[in-house]
Protein backbone atom coordinates (compact mmCIF):
# COMPACT_ATOMS: atom_id res chain seq x y z
CA UNK A 1 0.00 0.00 0.00
CA UNK A 2 1.62 3.09 -0.87
CA UNK A 3 1.01 6.50 1.12
CA UNK A 4 -1.16 9.16 -0.80
CA UNK A 5 -2.92 12.61 0.46
CA UNK A 6 -6.06 10.61 1.43
CA UNK A 7 -3.95 8.86 4.45
CA UNK A 8 -3.72 12.63 5.81
CA UNK A 9 -7.56 12.22 6.84
CA UNK A 10 -6.50 9.23 9.16
CA UNK A 11 -5.81 11.33 12.53
CA UNK A 12 -8.72 13.57 12.23
CA UNK A 13 -10.74 10.13 11.19
CA UNK A 14 -9.08 8.49 14.67
CA UNK A 15 -9.67 11.04 16.90
CA UNK A 16 -12.99 12.13 16.15
CA UNK A 17 -13.99 8.21 16.23
CA UNK A 18 -12.13 7.66 19.54
CA UNK A 19 -13.25 10.96 21.07
CA UNK A 20 -16.86 11.48 19.45
CA UNK A 21 -18.48 8.53 17.98
CA UNK A 22 -17.37 6.22 20.44
CA UNK A 23 -18.34 8.07 23.95
CA UNK A 24 -21.87 8.62 21.84
CA UNK A 25 -22.17 4.44 21.56
CA UNK A 26 -20.92 3.93 25.06
CA UNK A 27 -23.75 6.29 26.30
CA UNK A 28 -26.40 4.36 24.40
CA UNK A 29 -24.28 0.97 26.31
CA UNK A 30 -24.52 2.33 29.32
CA UNK A 31 -28.32 3.21 29.48
CA UNK A 32 -29.19 0.02 29.61
CA UNK A 33 -26.72 -1.24 32.46
CA UNK A 34 -27.68 -1.72 35.65
CA UNK A 35 -26.32 0.07 39.05
CA UNK A 36 -25.35 -2.94 41.73
CA UNK A 37 -23.61 -2.05 45.10
CA UNK A 38 -21.90 1.34 43.14
CA UNK A 39 -20.97 -0.55 40.40
CA UNK A 40 -22.19 -0.88 37.17
CA UNK A 41 -23.31 -4.31 36.07
CA UNK A 42 -23.75 -4.96 32.32
CA UNK A 43 -27.50 -6.13 31.44
CA UNK A 44 -29.84 -5.43 29.17
CA UNK A 45 -32.19 -3.49 31.64
CA UNK A 46 -34.99 -0.82 30.45
CA UNK A 47 -35.09 0.69 33.78
CA UNK A 48 -33.03 4.15 33.00
CA UNK A 49 -35.71 4.71 29.94
CA UNK A 50 -38.76 4.21 31.64
CA UNK A 51 -37.72 6.38 34.46
CA UNK A 52 -36.46 8.94 32.15
CA UNK A 53 -39.91 8.85 30.21
CA UNK A 54 -42.15 8.38 32.91
CA UNK A 55 -40.68 10.73 35.39
CA UNK A 56 -42.18 14.10 35.19
CA UNK A 57 -39.04 15.69 36.62
CA UNK A 58 -36.86 14.71 33.64
CA UNK A 59 -39.82 15.61 31.22
CA UNK A 60 -40.09 19.26 32.09
CA UNK A 61 -36.40 19.50 32.27
CA UNK A 62 -35.97 18.65 28.71
CA UNK A 63 -39.34 20.61 27.83
CA UNK A 64 -38.03 23.12 29.48
CA UNK A 65 -34.54 23.27 27.22
CA UNK A 66 -37.29 22.88 23.98
CA UNK A 67 -38.80 26.24 25.28
CA UNK A 68 -35.50 27.87 26.30
CA UNK A 69 -34.43 27.43 22.48
CA UNK A 70 -37.92 28.30 20.88
CA UNK A 71 -37.92 31.75 23.12
CA UNK A 72 -34.11 32.25 22.15
CA UNK A 73 -35.38 31.76 18.71
CA UNK A 74 -38.03 34.12 19.18
CA UNK A 75 -36.52 37.07 20.37
CA UNK A 76 -33.25 36.69 17.90
CA UNK A 77 -35.07 36.51 14.80
CA UNK A 78 -36.99 40.40 15.11
CA UNK A 79 -33.78 41.82 15.74
CA UNK A 80 -31.68 39.89 13.10
CA UNK A 81 -33.80 40.20 10.50
CA UNK A 82 -34.10 44.16 9.83
CA UNK A 83 -30.52 43.99 10.88
CA UNK A 84 -29.48 41.80 8.00
CA UNK A 85 -31.31 43.07 5.45
CA UNK A 86 -29.89 46.53 6.78
CA UNK A 87 -26.37 44.97 6.19
CA UNK A 88 -26.97 44.08 2.87
CA UNK A 89 -27.62 47.58 1.89
CA UNK A 90 -24.30 48.75 3.39
CA UNK A 91 -21.70 49.33 0.33
CA UNK A 92 -18.80 46.87 0.40
CA UNK A 93 -16.19 48.62 2.82
CA UNK A 94 -18.84 48.99 5.86
CA UNK A 95 -20.10 45.56 4.77
CA UNK A 96 -16.60 44.24 6.01
CA UNK A 97 -16.52 46.32 9.08
CA UNK A 98 -19.99 45.39 10.03
CA UNK A 99 -18.98 41.50 10.45
CA UNK A 100 -15.97 42.30 12.33
CA UNK A 101 -18.33 43.91 14.82
CA UNK A 102 -20.64 41.18 14.48
CA UNK A 103 -18.50 38.64 14.53
CA UNK A 104 -16.20 39.76 17.73
CA UNK A 105 -18.19 39.72 20.63
CA UNK A 106 -18.40 36.05 19.79
CA UNK A 107 -14.79 35.10 20.64
CA UNK A 108 -14.62 36.58 24.24
CA UNK A 109 -15.36 33.83 26.13
CA UNK A 110 -18.66 32.92 27.68
CA UNK A 111 -17.88 33.42 31.30
CA UNK A 112 -16.45 36.62 30.37
CA UNK A 113 -19.59 37.40 29.34
CA UNK A 114 -21.92 36.23 31.71
CA UNK A 115 -19.87 37.97 34.27
CA UNK A 116 -20.11 40.95 32.01
CA UNK A 117 -24.00 40.72 32.20
CA UNK A 118 -24.04 40.17 35.67
CA UNK A 119 -22.74 43.14 36.44
CA UNK A 120 -24.92 44.89 34.02
CA UNK A 121 -27.83 43.57 35.36
CA UNK A 122 -27.19 43.30 38.84
CA UNK A 123 -29.55 45.27 41.75
CA UNK A 124 -26.71 48.22 41.41
CA UNK A 125 -26.30 47.65 37.80
CA UNK A 126 -26.38 49.79 34.71
CA UNK A 127 -29.61 49.13 33.83
CA UNK A 128 -31.29 49.64 37.37
CA UNK A 129 -28.85 53.15 37.71
CA UNK A 130 -30.33 54.34 34.42
CA UNK A 131 -33.39 53.26 35.39
CA UNK A 132 -33.48 54.99 38.84
CA UNK A 133 -31.67 58.17 37.36
CA UNK A 134 -34.84 58.48 35.20
CA UNK A 135 -36.96 58.26 37.80
CA UNK A 136 -38.68 55.54 36.04
CA UNK A 137 -38.02 53.02 39.36
CA UNK A 138 -37.71 53.68 43.18
CA UNK A 139 -36.52 50.01 44.05
CA UNK A 140 -33.92 48.10 41.98
CA UNK A 141 -35.35 45.88 39.85
CA UNK A 142 -34.97 42.09 41.13
CA UNK A 143 -36.12 40.11 38.50
CA UNK A 144 -33.10 41.36 35.84
CA UNK A 145 -30.79 39.35 37.54
CA UNK A 146 -30.73 35.52 38.93
CA UNK A 147 -34.23 34.90 36.43
CA UNK A 148 -35.43 33.28 33.18
CA UNK A 149 -35.55 36.99 32.64
CA UNK A 150 -31.13 37.55 32.61
CA UNK A 151 -30.95 33.93 31.27
CA UNK A 152 -33.11 34.11 28.10
CA UNK A 153 -31.27 37.91 27.81
CA UNK A 154 -27.65 36.53 27.19
CA UNK A 155 -29.02 33.73 25.15
CA UNK A 156 -30.38 35.99 22.87
CA UNK A 157 -27.16 37.74 23.22
CA UNK A 158 -25.01 34.83 22.41
CA UNK A 159 -27.06 33.64 19.45
CA UNK A 160 -28.12 36.96 17.84
CA UNK A 161 -24.49 37.11 15.37
CA UNK A 162 -25.15 33.62 14.51
CA UNK A 163 -29.06 34.54 13.50
CA UNK A 164 -27.81 37.19 12.02
CA UNK A 165 -25.13 35.98 9.99
CA UNK A 166 -27.16 33.15 8.83
CA UNK A 167 -30.04 35.68 7.42
CA UNK A 168 -27.75 38.39 6.16
CA UNK A 169 -25.73 35.55 3.90
CA UNK A 170 -28.82 34.43 2.33
CA UNK A 171 -30.22 38.04 2.22
CA UNK A 172 -27.08 39.24 -0.01
CA UNK A 173 -28.12 36.66 -2.98
CA UNK A 174 -31.54 37.80 -3.33
CA UNK A 175 -31.74 39.89 -6.79
CA UNK A 176 -32.60 43.18 -6.23
CA UNK A 177 -34.45 43.20 -9.29
CA UNK A 178 -37.10 41.16 -8.00
CA UNK A 179 -37.74 43.80 -5.47
CA UNK A 180 -38.13 46.46 -7.54
CA UNK A 181 -40.23 44.41 -10.27
CA UNK A 182 -42.70 43.75 -7.01
CA UNK A 183 -42.63 47.28 -6.14
CA UNK A 184 -43.45 48.46 -9.66
CA UNK A 185 -46.22 45.98 -9.99
CA UNK A 186 -47.74 48.09 -7.12
CA UNK A 187 -46.95 45.79 -4.13
CA UNK A 188 -46.37 47.95 -0.94
CA UNK A 189 -43.34 47.21 1.18
CA UNK A 190 -44.69 44.77 3.44
CA UNK A 191 -46.38 42.83 0.68
CA UNK A 192 -42.79 42.98 -0.96
CA UNK A 193 -41.41 41.86 2.22
CA UNK A 194 -43.57 39.39 2.80
CA UNK A 195 -44.25 37.64 -0.77
CA UNK A 196 -40.40 38.24 -1.59
CA UNK A 197 -38.10 39.13 0.62
CA UNK A 198 -38.93 36.41 2.93
CA UNK A 199 -39.61 33.40 0.88
CA UNK A 200 -35.84 33.54 -0.89
CA UNK A 201 -34.43 34.50 2.78
CA UNK A 202 -36.25 31.45 4.18
CA UNK A 203 -33.18 29.00 3.86
CA UNK A 204 -30.68 31.34 5.37
CA UNK A 205 -33.41 31.75 8.65
CA UNK A 206 -34.43 28.30 8.91
CA UNK A 207 -30.28 27.75 9.68
CA UNK A 208 -30.00 30.52 12.27
CA UNK A 209 -33.06 28.69 13.60
CA UNK A 210 -31.40 25.72 13.16
CA UNK A 211 -28.17 26.80 14.99
CA UNK A 212 -29.89 29.26 17.22
CA UNK A 213 -32.20 26.62 18.49
CA UNK A 214 -29.81 24.13 19.69
CA UNK A 215 -27.04 26.15 20.88
CA UNK A 216 -29.69 27.73 23.37
CA UNK A 217 -31.70 24.37 24.37
CA UNK A 218 -28.18 22.74 24.33
CA UNK A 219 -26.66 25.55 27.05
CA UNK A 220 -26.25 24.58 30.90
CA UNK A 221 -23.82 27.92 32.12
CA UNK A 222 -25.88 30.76 31.38
CA UNK A 223 -28.93 28.83 33.05
CA UNK A 224 -26.63 27.86 36.13
CA UNK A 225 -24.85 31.47 36.26
CA UNK A 226 -27.29 33.49 35.79
CA UNK A 227 -30.69 32.12 36.08
CA UNK A 228 -31.08 31.80 40.21
CA UNK A 229 -33.63 29.57 41.32
CA UNK A 230 -34.73 28.66 37.80
CA UNK A 231 -31.25 27.90 36.76
CA UNK A 232 -32.28 23.87 36.79
CA UNK A 233 -31.34 22.62 33.34
CA UNK A 234 -31.84 18.83 32.01
CA UNK A 235 -27.56 18.97 31.65
CA UNK A 236 -26.94 20.24 35.37
CA UNK A 237 -29.31 17.03 36.39
CA UNK A 238 -26.93 14.69 34.12
CA UNK A 239 -23.45 15.82 35.57
CA UNK A 240 -25.69 14.97 38.96
CA UNK A 241 -26.57 12.06 38.05
CA UNK A 242 -23.27 10.91 36.96
CA UNK A 243 -21.65 12.48 39.54
CA UNK A 244 -22.82 12.08 42.86
CA UNK A 245 -25.81 9.90 42.29
CA UNK A 246 -23.62 7.50 40.59
CA UNK A 247 -26.30 6.96 38.20
CA UNK A 248 -25.12 6.37 34.94
CA UNK A 249 -27.79 4.41 33.34
CA UNK A 250 -29.77 6.88 34.12
CA UNK A 251 -27.62 10.07 33.23
CA UNK A 252 -26.78 8.22 29.87
CA UNK A 253 -30.36 7.65 28.56
CA UNK A 254 -31.72 11.15 29.97
CA UNK A 255 -28.24 12.50 27.91
CA UNK A 256 -29.64 10.41 24.33
CA UNK A 257 -32.85 11.69 25.40
CA UNK A 258 -31.78 15.46 25.30
CA UNK A 259 -29.71 14.59 22.28
CA UNK A 260 -32.38 13.51 20.38
CA UNK A 261 -34.58 16.16 21.44
CA UNK A 262 -32.46 19.15 20.86
CA UNK A 263 -31.81 17.67 17.24
CA UNK A 264 -35.50 16.95 16.03
CA UNK A 265 -36.63 19.89 17.79
CA UNK A 266 -33.74 21.91 15.53
CA UNK A 267 -34.90 20.18 12.03
CA UNK A 268 -38.67 20.59 13.10
CA UNK A 269 -38.33 24.31 13.43
CA UNK A 270 -36.01 24.71 10.44
CA UNK A 271 -38.48 22.87 8.24
CA UNK A 272 -41.11 24.92 9.56
CA UNK A 273 -39.68 27.90 9.06
CA UNK A 274 -38.68 26.66 5.44
CA UNK A 275 -42.40 25.87 5.02
CA UNK A 276 -43.68 29.07 6.01
CA UNK A 277 -41.35 30.75 3.63
CA UNK A 278 -42.76 28.28 0.44
CA UNK A 279 -46.32 29.07 1.67
CA UNK A 280 -45.75 32.78 1.39
CA UNK A 281 -44.24 32.41 -1.70
CA UNK A 282 -47.53 30.11 -3.07
CA UNK A 283 -49.62 33.31 -2.35
CA UNK A 284 -47.54 35.27 -4.91
CA UNK A 285 -47.51 32.90 -7.15
CA UNK B 1 -31.61 56.73 8.40
CA UNK B 2 -33.76 54.17 10.59
CA UNK B 3 -31.29 51.70 9.32
CA UNK B 4 -28.81 53.90 11.04
CA UNK B 5 -30.25 53.65 14.45
CA UNK B 6 -30.57 50.18 14.16
CA UNK B 7 -27.28 49.49 13.20
CA UNK B 8 -26.25 51.89 16.10
CA UNK B 9 -28.69 49.96 18.80
CA UNK B 10 -27.39 46.46 17.85
CA UNK B 11 -23.58 47.56 18.25
CA UNK B 12 -23.81 49.14 21.36
CA UNK B 13 -26.47 46.44 22.78
CA UNK B 14 -23.10 43.73 21.71
CA UNK B 15 -20.52 45.69 23.12
CA UNK B 16 -22.62 46.78 25.99
CA UNK B 17 -21.34 44.26 28.27
CA UNK B 18 -17.58 44.64 27.56
CA UNK B 19 -17.81 48.34 27.80
CA UNK B 20 -18.99 47.69 31.88
CA UNK B 21 -16.87 45.38 32.35
CA UNK B 22 -13.70 47.56 31.37
CA UNK B 23 -15.21 50.88 32.99
CA UNK B 24 -15.42 48.94 36.37
CA UNK B 25 -11.91 47.69 36.15
CA UNK B 26 -11.30 51.39 36.45
CA UNK B 27 -13.23 52.33 38.67
CA UNK B 28 -12.30 53.41 42.53
CA UNK B 29 -14.51 51.89 44.06
CA UNK B 30 -14.74 47.75 46.04
CA UNK B 31 -18.89 48.27 44.96
CA UNK B 32 -19.39 47.96 41.55
CA UNK B 33 -22.30 49.83 40.97
CA UNK B 34 -23.30 52.85 39.53
CA UNK B 35 -22.37 56.17 39.57
CA UNK B 36 -18.71 55.91 38.73
CA UNK B 37 -16.27 56.88 41.54
CA UNK B 38 -13.26 57.99 39.61
CA UNK B 39 -10.29 56.73 37.76
CA UNK B 40 -7.87 54.31 39.63
CA UNK B 41 -4.97 51.34 38.62
CA UNK B 42 -5.39 50.35 42.22
CA UNK B 43 -7.38 46.63 41.07
CA UNK B 44 -4.59 46.12 38.19
CA UNK B 45 -2.02 46.44 41.01
CA UNK B 46 -4.12 43.93 43.12
CA UNK B 47 -4.79 41.45 40.03
CA UNK B 48 -0.76 41.20 39.77
CA UNK B 49 -0.23 40.07 43.56
CA UNK B 50 -3.39 37.35 42.72
CA UNK B 51 -1.18 34.47 42.37
CA UNK B 52 -4.77 32.20 42.19
CA UNK B 53 -5.82 33.90 38.91
CA UNK B 54 -2.75 34.41 37.16
CA UNK B 55 -1.77 30.61 37.73
CA UNK B 56 -5.27 30.00 36.05
CA UNK B 57 -4.24 32.61 32.88
CA UNK B 58 -0.76 30.79 32.76
CA UNK B 59 -2.54 27.41 32.90
CA UNK B 60 -5.29 28.17 30.24
CA UNK B 61 -2.40 29.32 28.20
CA UNK B 62 -0.47 26.74 28.45
CA UNK B 63 -2.96 24.05 27.38
CA UNK B 64 -3.95 26.41 24.29
CA UNK B 65 -0.69 26.60 22.90
CA UNK B 66 -0.53 22.64 21.94
CA UNK B 67 -4.86 22.76 21.18
CA UNK B 68 -3.89 25.26 18.89
CA UNK B 69 -1.05 23.04 17.37
CA UNK B 70 -2.49 19.98 17.23
CA UNK B 71 -5.57 21.47 16.10
CA UNK B 72 -3.89 22.94 13.39
CA UNK B 73 -1.29 20.31 12.17
CA UNK B 74 -4.52 17.78 11.84
CA UNK B 75 -6.80 20.13 10.50
CA UNK B 76 -4.13 20.68 7.50
CA UNK B 77 -4.08 17.02 7.27
CA UNK B 78 -7.33 16.39 6.87
CA UNK B 79 -8.34 19.38 4.32
CA UNK B 80 -5.65 18.46 1.99
CA UNK B 81 -7.03 15.15 1.63
CA UNK B 82 -10.30 16.28 1.37
CA UNK B 83 -9.33 19.13 -0.93
CA UNK B 84 -7.40 16.27 -3.31
CA UNK B 85 -8.23 16.02 -6.88
CA UNK B 86 -9.04 12.24 -6.81
CA UNK B 87 -12.27 12.45 -4.97
CA UNK B 88 -11.26 11.06 -1.17
CA UNK B 89 -13.15 7.02 -0.37
CA UNK B 90 -15.67 7.47 2.01
CA UNK B 91 -15.27 11.98 1.87
CA UNK B 92 -19.35 12.30 3.02
CA UNK B 93 -18.24 10.56 6.25
CA UNK B 94 -15.71 11.87 7.43
CA UNK B 95 -17.74 15.35 6.76
CA UNK B 96 -20.23 13.85 8.65
CA UNK B 97 -17.85 13.19 11.54
CA UNK B 98 -16.19 16.71 11.49
CA UNK B 99 -19.80 17.70 12.07
CA UNK B 100 -20.73 15.90 15.34
CA UNK B 101 -18.86 18.16 17.86
CA UNK B 102 -21.71 20.80 16.51
CA UNK B 103 -24.94 18.44 17.18
CA UNK B 104 -23.50 17.63 20.08
CA UNK B 105 -23.74 20.01 23.08
CA UNK B 106 -20.46 19.74 24.28
CA UNK B 107 -21.21 19.29 28.18
CA UNK B 108 -23.24 15.99 26.65
CA UNK B 109 -19.92 14.90 24.95
CA UNK B 110 -17.54 15.70 27.76
CA UNK B 111 -20.12 13.74 30.01
CA UNK B 112 -19.60 10.78 28.22
CA UNK B 113 -16.10 11.51 27.40
CA UNK B 114 -15.65 11.22 31.51
CA UNK B 115 -17.60 8.13 31.88
CA UNK B 116 -15.18 6.68 29.51
CA UNK B 117 -11.97 7.34 30.97
CA UNK B 118 -13.09 7.01 34.49
CA UNK B 119 -14.27 3.34 33.51
CA UNK B 120 -10.93 2.64 31.46
CA UNK B 121 -9.07 4.37 34.61
CA UNK B 122 -7.50 7.89 32.48
CA UNK B 123 -6.96 10.41 34.94
CA UNK B 124 -8.45 13.59 34.09
CA UNK B 125 -6.59 16.62 33.74
CA UNK B 126 -4.19 18.38 31.44
CA UNK B 127 -3.73 15.70 28.60
CA UNK B 128 -6.98 14.77 27.79
CA UNK B 129 -8.51 18.48 28.42
CA UNK B 130 -6.28 19.20 25.32
CA UNK B 131 -7.27 16.44 23.75
CA UNK B 132 -10.80 17.26 24.00
CA UNK B 133 -10.55 20.56 23.37
CA UNK B 134 -8.58 19.84 19.96
CA UNK B 135 -11.62 17.63 19.10
CA UNK B 136 -13.65 20.83 19.43
CA UNK B 137 -11.73 23.04 17.75
CA UNK B 138 -11.12 20.63 14.08
CA UNK B 139 -14.45 21.52 12.51
CA UNK B 140 -13.74 24.77 12.79
CA UNK B 141 -9.96 24.91 11.97
CA UNK B 142 -10.44 22.04 9.21
CA UNK B 143 -13.45 24.45 7.37
CA UNK B 144 -10.44 27.48 7.63
CA UNK B 145 -7.77 25.98 5.78
CA UNK B 146 -9.94 23.91 3.53
CA UNK B 147 -12.02 27.08 2.29
CA UNK B 148 -8.70 28.55 1.28
CA UNK B 149 -6.84 24.90 -0.28
CA UNK B 150 -10.10 24.97 -2.67
CA UNK B 151 -9.43 28.27 -4.19
CA UNK B 152 -5.96 27.40 -4.65
CA UNK B 153 -4.64 26.75 -8.41
CA UNK B 154 -3.92 22.96 -8.78
CA UNK B 155 -1.44 23.95 -11.63
CA UNK B 156 0.84 25.34 -9.81
CA UNK B 157 1.73 22.37 -8.41
CA UNK B 158 1.51 20.36 -10.78
CA UNK B 159 4.07 22.98 -12.87
CA UNK B 160 6.33 22.35 -9.67
CA UNK B 161 5.91 18.81 -10.21
CA UNK B 162 6.52 18.73 -14.14
CA UNK B 163 9.81 20.61 -13.07
CA UNK B 164 11.06 17.64 -10.95
CA UNK B 165 9.98 18.77 -7.96
CA UNK B 166 9.40 15.46 -5.56
CA UNK B 167 5.51 16.05 -3.71
CA UNK B 168 6.54 16.96 -0.20
CA UNK B 169 9.09 19.50 -2.57
CA UNK B 170 6.13 20.67 -4.44
CA UNK B 171 4.10 20.87 -1.10
CA UNK B 172 5.98 22.85 0.78
CA UNK B 173 7.46 25.31 -1.87
CA UNK B 174 4.19 25.85 -3.65
CA UNK B 175 1.33 25.21 -1.56
CA UNK B 176 2.29 26.25 1.95
CA UNK B 177 3.53 29.55 1.31
CA UNK B 178 -0.32 29.78 -0.09
CA UNK B 179 -1.66 28.57 3.10
CA UNK B 180 0.56 30.20 5.83
CA UNK B 181 -2.20 32.28 6.01
CA UNK B 182 -5.20 30.29 6.70
CA UNK B 183 -2.71 28.37 9.22
CA UNK B 184 -2.22 31.42 11.15
CA UNK B 185 -5.57 31.82 11.36
CA UNK B 186 -6.81 28.53 12.33
CA UNK B 187 -4.29 28.59 15.02
CA UNK B 188 -5.65 31.73 16.64
CA UNK B 189 -8.99 30.35 15.92
CA UNK B 190 -7.80 27.00 17.74
CA UNK B 191 -6.45 29.52 20.88
CA UNK B 192 -9.26 31.72 21.24
CA UNK B 193 -11.90 28.68 21.53
CA UNK B 194 -9.52 27.10 23.90
CA UNK B 195 -9.25 30.17 26.19
CA UNK B 196 -13.03 31.17 25.75
CA UNK B 197 -13.88 27.27 26.96
CA UNK B 198 -15.69 26.17 30.21
CA UNK B 199 -18.03 23.35 29.54
CA UNK B 200 -14.88 21.21 28.44
CA UNK B 201 -12.57 21.92 31.48
CA UNK B 202 -15.96 21.52 33.81
CA UNK B 203 -15.74 17.68 33.17
CA UNK B 204 -12.63 17.31 32.40
CA UNK B 205 -9.57 19.12 34.05
CA UNK B 206 -9.26 16.89 36.93
CA UNK B 207 -7.00 18.95 39.08
CA UNK B 208 -5.95 21.78 36.18
CA UNK B 209 -7.36 24.90 36.85
CA UNK B 210 -7.81 27.14 34.16
CA UNK B 211 -8.81 30.75 34.56
CA UNK B 212 -12.42 29.91 33.06
CA UNK B 213 -12.92 27.38 35.66
CA UNK B 214 -11.35 29.46 38.59
CA UNK B 215 -13.90 32.40 37.35
CA UNK B 216 -16.89 29.95 37.60
CA UNK B 217 -16.16 28.86 40.69
CA UNK B 218 -15.60 33.03 42.24
CA UNK B 219 -19.04 33.82 40.67
CA UNK B 220 -21.51 32.66 43.27
CA UNK B 221 -19.45 34.36 46.06
CA UNK B 222 -19.26 38.39 45.67
CA UNK B 223 -17.59 40.06 42.52
CA UNK B 224 -14.29 41.88 43.55
CA UNK B 225 -13.33 44.94 40.87
CA UNK B 226 -9.43 42.81 40.39
CA UNK B 227 -11.90 40.19 38.73
CA UNK B 228 -12.83 42.80 36.65
CA UNK B 229 -9.21 43.13 35.74
CA UNK B 230 -8.48 40.06 34.89
CA UNK B 231 -11.48 39.76 32.79
CA UNK B 232 -10.08 42.37 30.87
CA UNK B 233 -6.18 41.20 30.49
CA UNK B 234 -8.58 38.32 29.16
CA UNK B 235 -10.15 40.35 26.55
CA UNK B 236 -7.09 42.46 25.88
CA UNK B 237 -5.25 39.16 25.14
CA UNK B 238 -8.02 38.10 22.77
CA UNK B 239 -8.24 41.31 20.88
CA UNK B 240 -4.83 40.83 20.09
CA UNK B 241 -5.22 37.27 18.47
CA UNK B 242 -8.08 38.05 16.47
CA UNK B 243 -6.23 41.40 15.38
CA UNK B 244 -3.15 39.59 14.41
CA UNK B 245 -5.12 36.74 12.65
CA UNK B 246 -7.25 39.23 10.98
CA UNK B 247 -3.96 41.36 9.64
CA UNK B 248 -2.54 37.73 8.11
CA UNK B 249 -5.79 36.59 6.27
CA UNK B 250 -5.82 40.23 4.78
CA UNK B 251 -2.02 40.21 3.23
CA UNK B 252 -3.20 37.10 1.64
CA UNK B 253 -5.89 38.09 -0.05
CA UNK B 254 -4.04 41.20 -0.76
CA UNK B 255 -1.30 39.57 -2.44
CA UNK B 256 -1.15 36.40 -3.17
CA UNK B 257 2.63 35.87 -3.05
CA UNK B 258 4.48 33.20 -4.49
CA UNK B 259 8.50 32.59 -4.05
CA UNK B 260 10.42 34.10 -6.71
CA UNK B 261 11.81 30.52 -7.69
CA UNK B 262 8.91 29.18 -8.67
CA UNK B 263 7.68 32.01 -11.05
CA UNK B 264 8.43 30.34 -14.10
CA UNK B 265 6.58 27.09 -13.00
CA UNK B 266 3.79 29.49 -12.56
CA UNK B 267 4.02 30.80 -15.95
CA UNK B 268 3.91 27.77 -17.11
CA UNK B 269 0.92 27.09 -15.30
CA UNK B 270 -1.01 29.54 -16.76
CA UNK B 271 -0.01 29.09 -19.83
CA UNK B 272 -1.60 25.64 -20.16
Amino acid sequence: MTLSKHHLAIPAAVVLVIGAVLPILLLVMFSVFRVEDLDLVPALSLRSWTDVVTSGTYRFLIGKAVVSGIVTVLLCIPVAYPLALCLTRLDARWKGIGLIVLLTPLYTGEIVRIYAWRIVLGSEGLVNATLKALGVIDQPLKILLFSPVATHLVLAYDNLPFMTLAIWVSAEFVDRRLIEAARDLGARPMQAFAQVWLPLTAPGLAAGAFATFSLAAGDMLTPMLLGGTSGATAMAMIDNLFGTAFDWPTASALALTLLGVLNIGAVLIALAVLRLGRLRAGVSA
Amino acid sequence: MSSRILLAAVTAFLYLPVAVLVVFSFNASEVMAFPLSGFTWHWYGVLANNDNFWNGFVASLLIAQPVGLLGTLIALATALALADRRPLRGRMVLIGLLLIPFLVPKSVLSIAQAMIMSRVGIPRGATVLILAQTLMVLPFTTALIASVLVRLDPRLEEAARDLGALPWQAFRRVTLPQLKAAIGAAYSVAVILSLSDLAISMFLSGRTQPLSLIVASQFRRELTPDLNAMQVVVLAVTVLLVTVSELLRRRQTKAQTIPFDIQPAAALGHRA
